[in-house]
């Protein structure tokens, strides 16, 4: 199959010609240059890259991290680049990040990271813990695991308590930066298959940016970025 | 309320980080509440001293005046003057013999300034007593009268000193404990008004001469003659003393009373006895605080020596040098633990603020995290308020236990210090001597003429109580310090970059 650009009402995600330069010591950097995507809910959608062309500023720009300096990113039929977009709202229930250092509080166990996001956006404390519970069991963390503190376990471990803590408010768009890039390869096929199982088992919207190639395996549609220019290949 | 449970949550989870924080401010803590305390202490014990020193005036007739009256005197022909005197008429003898008296209408004029809590008036003098006899009198007088005085005069042997004021119990030997009544009982206000002619009688002297309360005793009225020259005193009570009287600077033998063996009587009586009705020697004015004298001595100056025909020869003598020697010491402790909580103080600020730098600047990826995840500014805030907040409770809690032990000492060595170093400045400067010489006259208040054994300087003592106050001062303290190290995320939670942190290595 072939990304073209073509107007569908189903896209969960819509990005425009969007631009992005850092500031540095020898001048600008151009890390996102014109880009637009789309991306549908069920698939997975994958952007492969080397290092430095710009992926992860992509994908921040995506999850309202960043700002973009030119373009529209149109997530939910909302743009999130406008100054009265609600981001707290978006990222607490609409977007999920898997990132390539894990980023859990690593103080907290398995569990109390994952209802971290659920008790951020007022979630009951008495459904907190069965549905983080849910979640971990099916990530494969479950029994003694669950009160271990995030900085104990294995990389494999912390990057599925990460998925369950990507999901904790059920978002929609999953973005996951480079979900391997920390992980061996028997730990990394096993993220990529829950990646994938989101996207077709719970309609998730998947997207996925890694210069790691054997993820092209579960991409329904796949980008080439280079220099922060993006164009679509073949799956 | 849930990121203050996160708060706390996180406080377990960083013991080490914690535990570094609430020790280096626990010592900080306990030398700022210590230091309080002491500061706290001094101030308010000198707002004590100023109720019970530094607030008593005393309207007399100056020193200068005095002198210059003795010397008018002996100027004149004895002789002249005794024929001179036997001229004059009965007011003008009054007047010749109240020349160094206070009119007791201007005393009680000035009692009216609200300023005033109670006052006094107050007269001494010798009153012949021709049936009453004091054996320690006689041998103390003959030894001083040395053998060229040869034999005593009759006089002399029976006269007494009588002490008049407006109640017998606030007579200063009474008030300061130097005498206590053993029988009877004190004369009252209203004894002084209806000019009661009771007296109060010391033991030793009451036992030699066989008197016990209700007896009376006759004494001459000086300058009166024929059937009212005399005067008969009904013994009101029977007093002990205490502590004896010393010889004061001012070496007057006429006026030294070592037995003690006082007369106390209500002024009104006093004054008859000393043929001089409507005036004192002084009065006595106690104050609401030391902070009063100045006004008064103001008021005085209008209202005496400007506004009254002849009033610059009346002085107001007050303690307050004696209450600037007691607070001397106590400012400055207050002084030096000022600064010293100051410095305190500024070091907590400084280490909270590293501290939270530090532990801010080694979390910024869970910052990141929460912000990433839809944390608004307020949890993040609330959270890390709540997780300082402990840091400093802690901290604050140990180092109330501790200041409670050691700002006692504290308080101690700051005032042992600071006496030290005025010592060893007044041994350089030559000064802290007794400043001797006619000029210097006791107050009434501490005993007259006389002044007691041991009474120079009172030991000023330092006394931390943990007050109410302080528990508020050291809760302000801690949202002081909690609030500057919340200050901290603050400015990290505006500045950070969650694409920056999320992403690092
Ligand atoms: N916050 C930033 N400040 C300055 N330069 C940045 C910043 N973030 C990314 N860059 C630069 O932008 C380019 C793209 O970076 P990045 O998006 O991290 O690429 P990738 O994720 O594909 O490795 C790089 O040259 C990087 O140095
Ligand atoms: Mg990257």
């Amino acid at each position: 199959m072939v990304a073209v650009e073509q107007g569908n009402m189903a896209d969960l995600l819509e990005v425009k010609e969007v631009s992005k330069s850092f500031r540095v010591k020898s001048g600008e950097v151009r890390a996102v240059d014109g880009v637009s995507l789309r991306a549908r809910k069920g698939e997975v959608t994958v952007i492969l890259g080397p290092s430095g062309s710009g992926k992860t500023t992509l994908l921040y720009l995506i999850g309202s991290l960043e700002r973009p300096d030119a373009g529209e990113i149109n997530a939910f039929g909302e743009d999130i680049c406008r100054p009265d977009a609600d981001l707290i709202a978006y990222r607490r229930k609409r977007v999920g990040f898997v990132f390539q250092m894990f980023n859990l509080i690593p103080s907290l166990t398995a569990l109390e990271n994952v209802t971290l996001p659920m008790d951020l956006d007022g979630v009951p404390s008495e459904e907190q813990r069965g549905r983080a519970e849910k979640l971990l069991a099916g990530m494969g963390i479950e029994g003694r695991l669950l009160r271990a503190r995030a900085s104990r376990m294995s990389g494999g471990e912390k990057q599925r308590v990460a998925i369950a803590r990507a999901l904790a408010n059920d978002p929609d768009l999953i973005l996951a930066d480079e979900p391997t890039g920390n992980l061996d390869s028997a730990s990394g096929r096993v993220v990529v298959d829950i990646l994938a199982g989101l996207a077709r088992r719970e309609g998730k919207c998947v997207l996925i940016v890694t210069h790691d190639e054997s993820i092209l395996r579960a991409a329904d549609w796949a980008y080439q970025m280079r220099d922060g220019k993006l164009r679509g290949i073949e799956v | 309320m849930r990121s203050v449970k996160r708060g706390l949550r996180s406080f377990i989870r960083h013991p080490l980080a914690s535990l570094a924080v609430i020790l280096l401010l626990f010592v900080c803590l306990t030398l700022s509440l210590s230091m309080l305390a002491v500061r706290m202490a001094a101030d308010s014990q000198v707002e004590e001293v100023k109720g019970s020193v530094g607030n008593y005036a005393e309207l007399r007739v100056s020193s200068q005046y005095q002198m210059e009256v003795f010397q008018q005197q002996r100027k004149q022909d004895p002789a002249k003057r005794q024929a001179e005197a036997r001229k004059m008429s009965e007011e003008e003898v009054l007047a010749e013999r109240a020349q160094l008296m206070v009119p007791e209408e201007l005393v009680d004029d000035f009692s009216r300034q609200p300023e005033v809590v109670s006052y006094d008036k107050v007269l001494e003098t010798r009153v012949t007593l021709p049936e009453i006899e004091s054996a320690e009198l006689a041998s103390t007088l003959s030894l001083r009268g040395g053998p060229s005085s040869g034999a005593l005069s009759p006089s002399e042997e029976n006269s007494f000193f009588f002490e008049g004021n407006t109640d017998g119990a606030s007579a200063s030997d009474f008030l300061r404990g130097a005498k206590v009544l053993a029988e009877g009982s004190f004369y009252t206000y209203q004894d002084y008004l209806q000019a009661n002619p009771v007296v109060l009688v010391e033991k030793t002297l009451a036992e030699e001469n066989g008197l016990e309360v209700g007896d009376t005793i006759t004494a001459e009225i000086t300058g009166a003659q024929g059937r009212d020259s005399e005067m008969e005193l009904t013994v009101k009570g029977i007093y002990e003393t205490v502590e004896a009287e010393q010889e004061g600077e001012t070496r007057d033998p006429m006026a030294f009373n070592p037995a003690g063996s006082k007369f106390y009587a209500p002024l009104s009586v006093v004054q008859i006895l000393n043929g001089t009705p409507g005036y004192v020697e002084l009065g006595c004015y106690y104050l609401d605080s030391a902070d009063s004298s100045a006004a008064l001595q103001h008021k005085f100056q209008d209202m005496v020596i400007n506004g009254t025909e002849g009033g610059e020869r009346y002085e107001l003598a007050t303690d307050y040098s004696d209450f600037e020697a007691i607070s001397e010491p106590l400012h400055k402790v207050a002084r030096t633990s000022l600064i010293g909580l100051v410095g305190a103080l500024a070091a907590c600020a400084l280490i909270i603020v590293l501290a939270m730098a530090i532990i801010v600047g080694g979390r910024a990826r869970e910052l990141g995290v929460l912000k990433a995840m839809g944390a608004t500014h307020r949890q993040v805030l609330l959270q890390f308020a709540a997780e300082i907040t402990c840091v400093c409770l802690v901290a604050a809690l140990l180092a109330m236990g501790m200041s409670a032990v050691i700002s006692q000492r504290l308080g101690d060595w700051l005032l042992r210090e600071d006496a030290l170093a005025t010592s060893e400045q007044e041994a350089q400067s030559g000064q802290g001597m007794p400043v001797m010489g006619f000029m210097a006259r006791n107050l009434y208040k501490e005993g007259g003429r006389f002044s007691l054994s041991g009474s120079d300087k009172p030991e000023v003592k330092l006394e931390v109580v943990y007050r109410g106050g302080l528990l508020a001062y050291g809760i302000l303290i801690l949202l002081g310090i909690s609030l500057l190290g919340t200050a901290v995320p603050v400015v990290w939670i505006n500045r950070l970059r969650p694409a920056r942190v999320l992403a690092m290595e």
